[in-house]
């Protein structure tokens, strides 16, 4: 079964990092977005079963998307991939909802660890 | 601008070194956070090529000219060459001196210790994090103040730069219920574009 993968970087470049670091073998269908306000709106039409969402970005920040999705009372796993690393800031983003936090860079490892943990792969 | 130096770094270059120092600054974001123990804002990175006599007004659109700063800087050298140098708002320095236990009435000589101590976290844990992710290790000079308390187009002189082209890299730091900010700039001269934009493109080939 496909999954509906949303991955919400304002860098091309990390955007990119991310696709090249999900694992080979799992079957998704990838939407980009380049900030919070692109992610919300791409969020909304439905898809997104997993969002890889990062912290700092123009327009509305991941944590602003956090707030909106936690608001709103949607249904969301959300896995936040950020050059953030401050403690605090995965302590953050885990009360407003995210099932999880990597740190960046991203590799295949660290991303097919926590799709494991949380049961996505 | 020479169009030697426009050729060497294309939008793809920027946006992977923009992504690479977003990485550095996190790393540096958060040893300042484990340092003052508080939480610190980070921005997004702004990149700019800029020409020897256009650095003062680049720095003042990036960093501003309302307020006083105290900047130290630091070398560092062997595969690239360039100076990493932290701005301080004079505003903010009561509340780092607050957070970091000093007296409130702390003389200039303390004051400058402080300065140099979280200037040298910064800058070492940003470049680190940088050229880690190359591979490269990198040799740094002592840290040492550039100017005390003064507006920010006052810091370099033009006609005192030892290079023609730079590549200027921005990052700051700021704290939620306080006045504190610090500008963490990073410059890459001449020799070094080159190298980097190499570098650059073997990063990208991993992915």
């Amino acid at each position: 079964m496909t999954t509906k993968v949303l991955i919400v970087d304002d860098s091309s470049v990390s955007r990119k990092m991310i696709k090249k670091s999900l694992p080979p073998e799992w079957d998704v269908a990838i939407t980009e977005a380049a900030n919070g306000i692109e992610a919300l709106e791409q969020y909304k039409l439905g898809v997104a079963d997993v969002m890889f969402l990062d912290l700092t970005m123009p327009e509305l920040d991941g944590y602003g998307v956090l707030e909106q999705i936690q608001k709103d009372g949607l249904n969301s796993m959300i896995i936040v991939i950020s050059a953030d690393i401050q403690p605090e800031a995965a302590e953050r983003v885990k009360k407003l909802g995210a099932m999880a936090f990597i740190k960046k860079p991203i590799d295949t490892e660290k991303l097919s660890a926590v799709l494991k943990e949380h049961g996505i792969i | 601008m020479s169009e030697d130096f426009e050729d060497l770094m294309t939008n793809e270059h920027y946006e992977v070194l923009t992504e690479v120092v977003n990485i550095g600054m996190g790393q540096a974001g958060d040893s300042l956070a484990r340092f003052l123990g508080v939480f610190i804002r980070l921005s997004i990175p702004r990149i700019k090529l800029v020409k020897a006599d256009d650095l003062r007004k680049q720095l003042v659109e990036l960093v501003g000219n309302d307020v006083e700063v105290t900047g130290v800087r630091q070398a560092f050298f062997t595969h690239w060459y360039g100076e990493a140098i932290t701005l301080f708002d004079q505003g903010g320095s009561k509340d780092l001196a607050k957070l970091m236990h000093y007296p409130d009435d702390m003389d200039k000589e303390t004051e400058k210790e402080l300065f140099l101590d979280v200037g040298n976290l910064l800058s070492g844990a940003c470049v680190n994090g940088v050229s880690e992710q190359f591979g490269i290790e990198l040799n740094y000079s002592p840290p040492s103040i550039l100017s005390q308390n003064v507006f920010v187009e006052d810091l370099f002189a033009a006609d005192k730069m030892a290079w023609t082209h730079s590549l200027l890299m921005e990052v700051n730091f700021s704290m939620e219920e306080y006045k504190f900010k610090s500008h963490l700039l990073i410059m890459m001269t001449e020799e070094s574009i080159e190298t980097l934009a190499k570098d650059l493109e073997r990063f990208m080939e991993r992915y």
